[in-house]
């Protein structure tokens, strides 16, 4: 590994190698407040990387990695991006988490470096940019069994706290449908800025209205404020139940377990799917980078997993690098095996129809009470 | 509209928020120099609570650790970096700003990116009917009102205080006087610190810890610090109790981004109305 200065790093593919490197291009958040997906998205983009260049390499040739920090930071990003996509000139580039990061860096990514695109992270859909594929789940994948377990486990009346920005936004409209389709009530949907960390209003509106669920969108740094402040104004207790798409393994540790005790969540993939080929896949990934930021589904780690696999399966039947060539094949990519179970795209969406798993926070870990039923269809572009 | 949650709500909040905000007014009227990295030292404190409780030592230990630990920290910052800079305010705030940055990187570097979660001294809340008030929040407001009096006598009833006062009003005559201003300002900025670092370790358990966690106060401080006008001390307190206590009464009764931005707009009217502050020093 060789860092380059600024954020920028390069993974040389070890041995000797008859043919050139295909470039892999890989923007994420390694700073910033959202450095604990980033880093995880960094950490398997090297593991698969370097897994594929120890079983010979794709089409004879080896993998480079190329990994910028994006910092949070919008403005920043896209002159990282850019640097991938003119300066190093990538065949690929993999990354954005939140919304507002993959709006920044995806015109410099496909139209000004002609470069194809993959967004690892679940999201609020709408995305149908050419040569922009989405390995994320969607609200219709996250929204469309979830709500009905949430009304059937917790009640009809849904309150939607959300952070104000574009993913709550949209996500909302679409769980507000799903809500309403399935005999439930939204009491109020509010929004606070990202930062907000008093929300006695709020709690007290939740408490007064007997709401049910709260469908929840806000996003650290004041989500903690808000689960604790909820949980003192007794919310659990009084057996309202908690909902929240993103919570995963790493976001366990954002409030002591009491408070978010019986919190649902529905994503691609949870450790206690124990499937054989996640168990794998978290075995080499604790071995390798041992710590408290683990492999798991809200932190996009899954997202990049599957982006890695899908591609270099296009890039296989392709039998070439170039940007139409492997977008006509990853168009309708699949593969068979991977955490939570395997993926494909859907013909003619650029988005992928995956298994969708319900959790529920037990104890300070996950437990799952539902899996769908096969893959879930993504609802996007079609 | 419940009363009770409204005003422990209000004074819950404002309660922090006075805490954070004096510290940085103190620093602000003494020196003229607005510090950027006091959300920082709100951190440190913070910090300093998470890391001791990951060594068993209780929170409430830890807080009062927290403090003496950055206000240690605020008096080498003084005599290192700031000190330098008092001819020239506008460099000082420069620097501050430099220093807030490393210190939040720094933390965040040490978190790994992530956020953590402090156990309260006080866990559960009382319940008084169909309302619950949480305990360790309660603790605050009392332990900020403590604290407020103690400063108030340190400054009013002890030597040191009376230096400061001194220094603060008229510093030229205060040297001339005998009294040492490099020293006032060192203590100055210690008890500055001292104030944001017991902000810090009061407010994790409520809060939780990152990197970030002290940036949503700089700038409302700011805010409270210019509202509170030239009268030192109490100036400060009264933008503060302002500045908070509509932070978090605002909300109640409109949407929360527009609340944010009412604080402002309210601040800004104020000081249109009356540019020397909120209370103001008559004379010397």
């Amino acid at each position: 590994m060789v860092a380059l200065g600024a954020g920028s790093y390069l993974y040389n593919p070890r041995g000797g190698w008859a043919a050139d490197p295909i470039k892999v291009g890989v923007a994420t958040d390694i700073t910033g407040p959202i450095s604990w997906g980033g880093i995880p998205n960094a950490n398997i983009a090297r593991m698969v990387i370097d897994d594929i260049n120890t079983s010979g390499g794709l089409l004879g040739r080896p993998l480079q990695m190329y990994l910028e920090d994006t910092a949070t930071n919008e403005a920043l990003a896209v002159t990282r991006v850019r640097k991938l996509v003119t300066q190093d000139r990538v065949d690929v580039v993999l990354g954005g988490i939140t919304s507002s990061m993959r709006n920044a860096i995806k015109d410099t990514i496909v139209n000004r470096g002609k470069t194809l695109y993959i967004y690892p992270q679940l999201y609020e859909g709408k995305e149908c940019t050419p040569y922009l594929f989405c390995t994320g789940p969607t609200p219709a994948q996250q929204c469309d069994t979830f709500i009905p377990w949430l009304i059937r486990n917790g009640g009809t009346r849904f309150y939607l706290p959300s952070a104000d920005y574009v993913w709550p936004h949209v996500l909302n409209a679409y769980a507000r449908k799903t809500i309403e389709q399935h005999g439930g009530e939204v009491v109020d949907e509010e929004y606070f800025p990202v930062d907000h960390n008093d929300y006695g209003a709020t709690v007290n509106k939740i408490m007064s209205n007997k709401v049910n669920v709260v469908f929840n969108t806000t996003i650290p740094p004041g989500l903690a404020a808000f689960f604790k402040q909820l949980y003192e104004a007794g919310f659990n207790r009084n057996g309202g139940r908690l909902a929240c798409v993103y919570y995963d393994e790493n976001a366990l540790n954002i409030t002591p377990a009491n408070e978010i005790e019986g919190l649902g969540s529905c994503l691609d993939y949870f450790k206690a799917v124990n499937d054989p080929a996640g168990n794998k896949l978290q075995a080499e990934y604790s071995r390798l980078y041992p710590g408290s930021i683990l492999f798991t589904a809200g932190s996009a780690a899954t997202g990049m997993y599957r982006g890695l696999k899908l591609w270099e399966a296009a890039v296989k039947e392709a039998k070439s690098v170039k940007r139409e060539d492997v977008a006509k094949a990853l168009d309708h990519a699949k593969i068979a095996d991977g955490p939570g179970g395997g993926s494909q795209f859907v013909p003619g969406t650029r988005h992928v129809k995956m298994n969708m798993y319900t959790a529920v926070a037990k104890g300070g870990t996950f437990e799952i009470v539902a899996k769908s039923n096969g893959p879930v269809m993504p609802g996007e572009c079609g | 509209m419940s009363v009770v949650p409204f005003v422990f709500d209000v004074l819950a909040y404002g309660a922090i928020f006075v805490l954070v905000a004096l510290g940085l007014g103190v620093i602000a009227s003494m020196m003229g120099i607005f510090n950027f990295a006091h959300g920082e030292l709100v951190l440190l404190g913070a910090y300093t609570v998470y890391l001791l409780e990951q060594r068993s030592v209780p929170s409430w230990a830890g807080m009062i650790c927290a403090p003496i630990v950055v206000g240690g920290i605020g008096l080498l910052l003084e005599r290192t970096v700031i000190r330098r800079f008092y001819a020239a305010p506008v460099v000082a705030m420069l620097g501050t700003y430099a220093i807030g940055l490393a210190l939040r990187e720094g933390v965040r570097g040490l978190l790994g990116g992530q956020f953590y979660s402090v156990t309260a001294p006080l866990v559960g809340s009382y319940t008084l009917g169909d309302v619950s008030i949480s305990k360790w929040r309660s603790a605050v407001i009392v332990i900020t009102a403590l604290v407020m009096a103690a400063c108030w006598l340190l400054l009013v009833r002890t030597r040191s205080g009376l230096q400061v006062r001194a220094a603060l009003e008229n510093p030229a005559l205060a040297r001339a006087s005998g009294i040492s201003t490099d020293r006032v300002y060192a203590l100055t900025f210690a008890l500055g610190s001292a104030l944001a670092g017991l902000a810090g370790g009061l407010m994790v358990p409520i809060y939780s810890i990152s990197a970030d966690m002290g940036v949503p106060f700089l700038i409302k401080s700011f805010l409270a610090v210019m509202l509170g006008g030239t009268a030192g001390f109490e100036g400060a307190m009264a933008g503060a109790a302002f500045v908070g206590g509509s932070s978090a009464a605002l909300p109640w009764f409109i949407k929360p981004v527009v609340a944010d931005l009412l604080v402002f707009v309210i601040a800004i009217a104020v000081m249109k109305v009356r540019p020397q502050g909120l209370l103001s020093r008559g004379g010397t």
